[in-house]
């Protein structure tokens, strides 16, 4: 792998006494779909707002494409595009007129401006709507619209901070295929986000939490590294009662559990030790008089080590 | 650069075209206030409602009454039966001028050594037509007294000479108060309607949460400064050509002076206005503050303009920061080449202060925006 597209150093941002970014470092290749996953206010909009220059880092530093954000921020601006949490474009300009406006902004003219917003029709699926005023568009399509005008000048590295912030689920599927499309074609992302279904689709992760990047990697690794031990889906009688019981273990120091968790009718128990089985927890519930029902262990779910580690 | 900045130009366009009654109401809003100030500053004070308590019932006291009346200036109300009744319609706010001729006037005016009295209540709390009133009455009790003057030194009243003033008024010939008023109605007018635009360019996008956005894009800051500007400048001098014509044709205030002066002097000043209506729109969040600092503004600088009280007749230190207004220099230049037909010969004192005061507020406003965009 060549140079990073974006790394940071020792990233930090305070706003008075707050430290809003606390000294972070992580580096984005080229070509990968970069995900930022923490809690509101853990810090992900200040990163990216440093990223793309538009707040000078109290200390530390980050480059985009090799060139430092705070020094030079004009130099990277063509480079790269920007879709902000909900206001990358104007409502009261048509689906048209917002993207010829991004069309121009980047300097596209004639016929390439032609053909990019034509492009940015199609991926964004609004061709037949360009008359639409964009604030009558629901939020999927605005959504949609925002990826498409803030790639439209192709840029090498695309932001996007929250992006499917309250769209429906099935939007958020679509947009994320959009950004499989993106990558195909080379483009790197970066995203912001705090749900887990979807930062189980980035390449990587970084898990921001109060400032701090608390785990770097695949999905798949944070999940293995930052979670020592097993992820257990018990179906009891009682949930609520099990719950109880079992935390109740853990914290008397009877059994290795580091986290209870209800999950709808069922539970989630993350074990620190790898020696713990079934068996135990079946027996513990059923002294308890509580049936166990069927006990297995699962893969853990990205949400399972969010919730670790907020709480550690 | 110039493709760039053109975008920024139609999206401003597109945002004034779907926002249209700020637009509509800053054009037209100036206009209608300018044509009601021109309409009702354009006549005299008339037919003030007048009341009479005649305790003399005498042809004297009839002639005095009908003399008031001659002059336009008040209309008889009624007579009063009493004092009471006087009052009463005073407080009422029926009338705004009131006389008492007491029992003796015309006996007073008759005899050789009489001393005719003649008390009179005015509304001071509506001055401008209180103090048209006692000017009327003035003028009638000087004749009435030049009159009784004459019978008593016995001379003779067609030989009599007195003495009066050759008025002749420059500038103003009628002075008709409307040469006053709509020319520096039309001067705020369009400071006010700068202000405004160039103030809501960067708080409506910050409000709106657009302007990150904006600063993303490969836009230099001067970029942003003169997309956002030339708008505002085009609307304010279409505004101003709006207002000046109407200042013209419907109240027939005369261009003596040159109006390609007129209007270059205009545009300069306009610049000023965009400087600082720039300003207060990046030190402002909302909308709503941005447009209540351009009040607070245009309103300290109407105060400093003249056009209110004569800025020779504040306290020194005040006339010292009236020089710090550029308001008040652009009324001055206004009034010069509209009415007295003033050039650049006398009236460069005024375009020198504007010029000095462009260039620090453009200056400052400029580097000012360009830091806080970046």
């Amino acid at each position: 792998m060549n140079e990073a597209s974006i790394s940071a150093q020792n990233l930090t941002r305070r706003f008075g006494d707050f430290t809003a970014v606390d000294g972070i470092d992580f580096e984005v290749h080229p070509g990968e779909i970069f995900g930022l996953l923490g809690p509101n206010g853990s810090g992900k909009t200040t990163t990216i707002r440093m990223t793309l220059g538009l707040l000078s880092p109290t200390a530390g530093s980050v480059r985009v494409l090799g060139i430092d954000s705070a020094r030079r921020p004009e130099q990277i601006r063509p480079h790269v595009g920007y879709m902000s949490q909900r206001f990358s474009l104007y409502n009261d300009l048509t689906v048209l007129q917002n993207l010829r406006f991004y069309a121009r902004a980047y300097g596209l003219a004639n016929q390439e401006l032609a053909m990019r917003t034509s492009q940015a029709l199609e991926m964004s699926g609004l061709r037949g709507r360009e008359s639409a005023l964009t604030r009558e568009l629901s939020g999927g399509w605005r959504q949609r619209l925002a990826l498409s005008a803030a790639i439209l000048h192709r840029p090498e590295v695309v932001f996007l901070d929250e992006p499917t912030a309250g769209v429906d689920p099935i939007s958020r599927r679509e947009f994320w295929d959009l950004l499989y499309q993106l990558v195909a074609e080379n483009m790197t992302v970066f995203v912001t986000t705090h749900y887990m279904d979807e930062a189980e689709h980035c390449h990587r992760l970084a898990f921001i939490q109060r400032g701090r990047i608390r785990a770097t990697g695949s999905p798949e690794s944070i999940k293995q590294e930052t979670l020592r031990g097993r992820v257990f889906e018990i179906a009891p009688d009682d949930p609520v009662r099990a719950v109880q019981l079992l935390r109740q273990a853990a914290g008397e120091g009877r059994m290795p559990l580091a986290e209870v968790e209800l999950y709808g009718e069922r539970v989630h128990v993350v074990s620190t030790d790898p020696r713990l089985g079934e068996g135990a927890l079946r027996a513990e519930l059923e002294a308890a008089g509580i049936g166990s029902g069927p006990i297995a262990a699962i893969p853990p779910s990205l949400e399972d080590v969010f919730i670790a580690s907020m709480k550690s | 650069m110039i493709a760039r900045i053109a975008s920024l130009v139609v999206k401003e366009f597109i945002h004034l075209r779907r926002d249209w009654w700020l637009p509509a109401f800053m054009l037209l809003g100036g206009a209608l206030e300018l044509l009601l100030i021109g309409w009702a500053t354009s006549r005299p004070i008339t037919n003030l409602p007048l009341m009479v308590y005649d305790q003399d019932q005498s042809a004297a006291s009839r002639a005095l009454i009908v003399s008031l009346e001659n002059t336009g200036t008040f209309d008889l109300l009624r007579q009063a039966p009493n004092l009471d009744a006087i009052q009463a319609a005073m407080e009422r706010g029926e009338i705004n001028a009131a006389l008492v001729i007491p029992p003796d006037f015309s006996a007073q005016i008759l005899s050789q050594g009489g001393r005719p009295a003649l008390p009179v209540m005015l509304n001071g709390a509506e001055s401008v037509s209180a103090r048209a009133a006692l000017q009327a009455v003035e003028g009638v009790a000087g004749a009435l007294n030049e009159r009784i003057v004459v019978r008593r030194l016995g001379i003779d009243e067609e030989a009599f000479r007195g003495f009066t003033p050759g008025l002749r008024v420059w500038f103003n010939e009628n002075l008709k108060e409307s040469y006053y008023t709509t020319p520096a109605e039309l001067g705020l007018m369009l400071e006010f309607t700068v202000l405004l635009f160039a103030a809501l360019s960067f708080s409506r996008e910050r409000e709106l949460g657009t302007l990150e956005q904006l600063l993303v894009m490969p836009f230099s800051s001067l970029e942003i400064i003169i997309g956002k500007s030339i708008p505002v400048i085009l609307i304010g001098f279409f505004d101003f050509l709006l207002m000046l014509g109407m200042v013209h044709f419907v109240f027939d205030v005369p261009v003596r002076g040159s109006l390609a002066l007129l209007l270059v002097l205009a545009l300069g000043y306009l610049m000023v206005e965009l400087g600082k209506g720039l300003v207060i729109s990046v030190v402002s969040r909302t909308q709503h503050q941005a447009f209540l600092l351009v009040m607070m503004i245009g309103m300290t600088d109407f105060m400093f303009t003249g056009y209110a009280a004569p800025v020779e007749s504040m306290p020194r230190a005040i006339q010292l920061l009236a020089n710090l207004v550029p308001a008040h220099h652009w009324l001055n230049i206004l009034r010069g080449v509209m009415l007295k037909g003033a050039g650049l010969d006398v009236l460069w004192p005024s375009l020198l202060a504007l010029a000095v005061l462009g260039v620090l507020i453009g200056g400052f406003s400029l580097a000012f925006v360009r830091r806080a965009l970046n």
